[in-house]
């Protein structure tokens, strides 16, 4: 009997697998995933630019460090210029007061760093350093994206597109019958579509992952570690199993599965602002648990809200990864008790 | 050769007005959306907060009621730019709600139908069909942003007195500005992703995307590139940058300058509109 | 193989109602089909439908039971090895060929490939679908597409099989060939299940009908059979004879004729009798007496006069 499940599954991810990675439909959600590749792609290219051109410039204008620390505000466009020489990066000039005070800010570079000099009238009044990004800095900066953008928006609403449709969108095309005609248990049956609409998911999205911590690395000789690596890629993955689960019951209870995703939507993103045992009741709070690295987003947040957030220690690993996992058995098996009541009547959809 | 007897007689009656024919099509359509006991619901929710605020202004004029209270006037929370910038801030998120709700069954009905056609058979133009559509969301949107909007104003005129309105008069066009320019940017993407996303859900899913996932990869941008622009993909944001500057706020233009705001708000409406008049047409290519 | 026992070769209807919502769809429905060619004939929203989609499981009776071949729609997993269904919805899974079509929902039984790739070939073999078969259904004609849902319907070589306005959109030449189909699926004792709205058609095709009005059943049986127990309409009888303008004086003489009409083309009467019984005996008489009676037979036992009859002048349709 269970290989005859077994081998019925396998019919039921067969059947939906090009529906669910090839539909037209679908596109949307490659967009959503791969749109912070781009960002990181995006991000190496310009830095491996900057980086050749500092180094290209200091190599022709080679300014000491120890000069360059050596400026203080107070001295004169004369001094700088006599200490430094002339500027080796583009500078500017602007007026300001209807021409009355004159502002310069000369730029120079020690082939790592950049330092922007800014004159008043041509006495030095701020020094700006801009130092080379550091793999450190960039891997806390991948983790708020990951937490804040990827998790929270791209999984989610990629997990809305993929599991609502695998029943809703059957019922929409009037197509549902075909596999309700058929000799299958209807748990047998939620449980292909939920493994085909799982394995889309978990491909599209932790190899999005894979390739973001890819690009994260390459400008740089380090590179995250194995455990911090399969950290990611698996919270993608359970974030895939957690928010499918979700949206595939409410494809199933809903006929307009875009209110309860946009409430889903609503608490997951209050999560932070929640008092601490309501916040366990959430996919987002055990995916964060799992992260490897802390992220927090209280920088962008308006101050007044800021003193809303509430603090909860994150659970252990196995208590999130098994808190997940009962969250996704629970979820099935509602969605399997009404998949069984499940009637046809395409009319009202 | 056949010879058919000639009884057909096209219509010779009086035309709707061709200015005013694309108020036909929301006439239409508001009766099938308040069919919707849940849209009904929620529209009702949408005039809660306008209510409090009617309530507080009242409160905050009434002495009497103060004195009750043992409470002084100069406690309560001001009734000044801020204030309606706030109630502006509340009532353009329910708008958007609204919009997630409404706007995705405007469009793409007619084009799962194939109904296009019959519309663009009559004497009606896109622009007709495009301008009568968007008007459901105009009109509903206006219903619950500066309409009340203007109502607290002129409520909190009446009670503060003549001198009140002429110090401040600026901020019922802030109100009426600021709401127009948001419920025309909430229009715009409602229709467009209605008219290119055949199926409903995933319209809504696109209308609630567009405006989460826009933010989230705006911040996203400017920490990983180090650069401020990422901002202007966050429409929410650069309303709010506009608001904030037709309400004179000190804030304004902090994270985005204003003018870029502006400009971010009239690309995305010129991307929304180009997308709409690619799919509204009265043929569809069969792939 | 023993033959299956009387109980398991029936699909009964046990009191059967169902409500959507406030809207009944049917009601107390007593049925119990044989094999053979069984059509369901009743106006639009009489009810078809309805009774198909409780047959098949899609719906649930509001009461009552179903009980197909004795196994009940809530155990999917036998109901459907024994039943096959044709809807009528014109939806088919997204981006499939016919042939993708059929296999892939035959691989739902948890079949082998062999198996069902040889079960998908001969159920499209039998809709004559071959050189389309590799085609996607999108680019299928209205009859195509009917066919290959007949070929999903009939791949896994069902016992009961419900067909949902199956000839809708067939080409004369195709309506043939299917009905011949369903005539050869019903003498190997199947079940066939149509829905029509074609009544010459029905007429031609059935063992027995289901006539529905309203949500009830309001007739059911053999044609003939029903056509006699219709006492309230006088039965129409056509007498070819020599002496027409005689034969219409002597039937006068039984109080039961209504109506008698010679015939256009002279060779003939069309009597009316309310009592078909008396006028047979009465017409052993008029033989004896020097008319020569060439044939007498029923004019009015067909679906038409039968669903005219009961069903009067609701709108006939699906």
């Amino acid at each position: 009997m269970i290989a005859k499940y077994w081998a019925q599954m396998r019919a039921v991810v067969r059947l939906e697998m090009k529906k669910t990675f090839l539909s037209r439909r679908g596109l949307w959600v490659y967009l959503l995933a791969f749109a912070p590749v781009l960002m990181f792609a995006g991000h190496d290219l310009s830095m491996m630019r900057t980086r050749e051109e500092r180094r290209a410039i200091a190599a022709a204008h080679p300014v000491p460090a120890g000069a360059l620390l050596s400026i203080q505000p107070g001295m004169t466009r004369e001094e700088v210029i006599a200490r430094l020489g002339e500027p080796n990066v583009d500078s500017r000039q602007i007026r300001f007061g209807g021409g009355r005070i004159r502002r310069e800010f000369l730029s120079y570079t020690d082939g790592q760093s950049r330092y922007v000099f800014g004159f008043a009238d041509g006495e030095l009044q701020s020094i700006s350093v801009r130092e080379e990004e550091t793999f450190a800095q960039d891997r806390l900066i991948f983790a708020t994206v990951f937490q804040f953008f990827f998790l929270r928006l791209a999984i989610f609403f990629g997990c809305v597109g993929i599991f609502t449709n695998l029943f809703r969108g059957e019922l929409i095309d009037k197509s549902l019958h075909y596999y309700l005609l058929a000799p299958i248990r209807r748990e047998v049956l939620l449980a292909g579509k939920y493994a085909a609409g799982l394995i889309a998911a978990v491909a599209i999205f932790t190899a999005s992952a894979a390739l973001q911590l890819w690009l994260l690395s390459l400008p740089y000789e380090s590179s995250l570690s194995g455990h911090e690596i399969s950290a990611y890629l698996g919270v993608a993955a359970l974030a895939c199993l957690g928010y499918g689960s979700v949206f595939l019951a409410a494809g199933l209870f809903f006929r307009n599965p875009l209110l309860p995703a946009a409430g889903v939507l609503i608490w997951e993103s209050a999560n932070l602002f929640l008092p601490s045992a309501l916040k366990k009741i959430s996919v987002i709070y055990y995916l964060q648990s799992l992260c490897p690295v802390v992220a927090s987003p209280h920088r962008e947040i308006n101050p007044v809200l800021a003193l809303l957030i509430s603090s909860t220690e994150p659970a252990s690993t196995i208590l999130a990864v098994a808190g997940l996992f009962a969250v996704t058995a629970v979820v099935l098996v509602f969605a399997s008790r009404r998949a069984r009541r499940l009637e046809i009547n395409y009319g009202a959809d | 050769m056949a010879v058919y007897k000639r009884t057909y007689k096209g219509y010779s009656g009086a035309l709707t007005a061709a200015w005013s024919r694309f108020l036909i099509l929301p006439r239409y359509s508001f009766g099938r959306l308040f069919q919707s006991k849940f849209l009904v619901l929620f529209l009702m929710a949408c005039f809660f907060y306008p209510a409090g605020c009617a309530v507080f202004i009242y409160l905050s004029h009434n002495l009497s009621f103060l004195r009750v209270l043992n409470v002084q006037a100069a406690n309560l929370l001001e009734i000044n730019a801020n204030f309606f910038y706030i109630y502006c801030t509340v009532q353009a998120t329910m708008a958007y709600l609204l919009t997630a709700l409404v706007g995705p069954g405007l469009v793409s009905p007619d084009l799962v139908n194939n109904a296009l056609p019959l519309y663009f058979c009559r004497p009606f133009s896109r622009s007709e069909y495009v301008a009568g559509k968007m008007s459901v969301l105009i009109y509903l949107l206006s219903l619950i942003t500066w309409i009340p909007g203007l109502i607290l104003f002129l409520m909190q005129s009446s009670l503060a007195g003549r001198s009140w309105i002429f110090a401040n008069w600026w901020i019922a066009e802030a109100i009426v500005v600021g709401s127009l320019v948001w419920i025309g940017v909430l229009s715009l993407i409602a229709m467009a992703m209605s008219a290119w996303v055949k199926w409903r859900i995933a319209a809504g899913a696109l209308i609630l995307g567009v405006i989460f996932v826009g933010a989230g990869f705006g911040r996203a941008l400017n920490a990983v590139m180090r650069i401020r622009g990422g901002a202007m993909l966050d429409l929410a944001q650069d309303s709010f940058t506009i608001w904030s500057a037709l309400f004179r706020l000190p804030g304004a233009g902090q994270d985005i300058d204003t003018l870029d705001a502006v400009n971010a708000i009239a690309a995305a409406c010129l991307i929304c509109l180009w997308l709409l008049f690619k799919k509204v047409r009265p043929f569809e290519v069969v792939k | 193989m023993t033959p299956p026992p009387v109980e398991e070769s029936l699909v009964r209807f046990e009191n059967v109602s169902r409500f959507y919502g406030e809207v009944l769809g049917v009601n107390r429905v007593t049925l119990a089909i044989p094999p053979g060619i069984t059509s369901l004939v009743g106006p639009n929203g009489s009810g078809k439908t309805t009774l198909m989609n409780l047959m098949t499981g899609l719906i649930r009776p509001t009461r009552g039971s179903v009980r197909i071949l004795g196994v009940t729609p809530e155990d999917p997993e036998k109901l459907f090895a024994l039943v096959g269904y044709s809807t009528q919805f014109d939806a088919f899974p997204k981006g499939l060929s016919g042939f993708q079509f059929i296999y892939s929902f035959l691989r739902l039984f948890g079949w082998p490939r062999e198996k069902c790739e040889r079960l998908s070939w001969r159920a499209i073999g039998r809709v004559r679908l071959n050189d389309a078969a590799h085609r996607k259904i999108a680019g299928y004609s209205k009859g195509m597409r009917q066919r290959i849902k007949l070929a999903q319907a009939i791949a896994h070589d069902p016992r009961v099989l419900v067909l949902d306005e199956p000839l809708n959109g067939l080409d004369p030449l195709v309506r043939a060939e299917t009905i011949a189909l369903f005539r050869e699926l019903a003498a190997e004792g199947r079940h066939v299940i149509v829905s029509s709205h074609v009544l010459h058609e029905v007429d031609l095709i059935s063992d027995q009908v289901i006539l529905l009005s309203n949500g009830y059943v309001v007739a059911e049986g053999k044609i003939q059979g029903l056509r006699s127990e219709i006492c309230d309409h006088p039965m129409q009888i056509l007498i070819r004879c020599n002496r027409p303008a005689a034969l219409a004086a002597r039937v006068f003489e039984l109080d039961s004729i209504v109506e008698a009409r010679l015939h256009a083309d002279g060779g003939g009467l069309l009597v009316k009798t309310r009592d078909a019984g008396r006028f047979y005996r009465l017409l052993n008489h008029i033989a004896l007496d020097g008319i020569d009676i060439e044939s007498v037979a029923p004019a009015d036992d067909n679906v038409n006069s039968v669903y005219e009859y009961l069903i009067g002048g609701e709108e006939p349709g699906k």
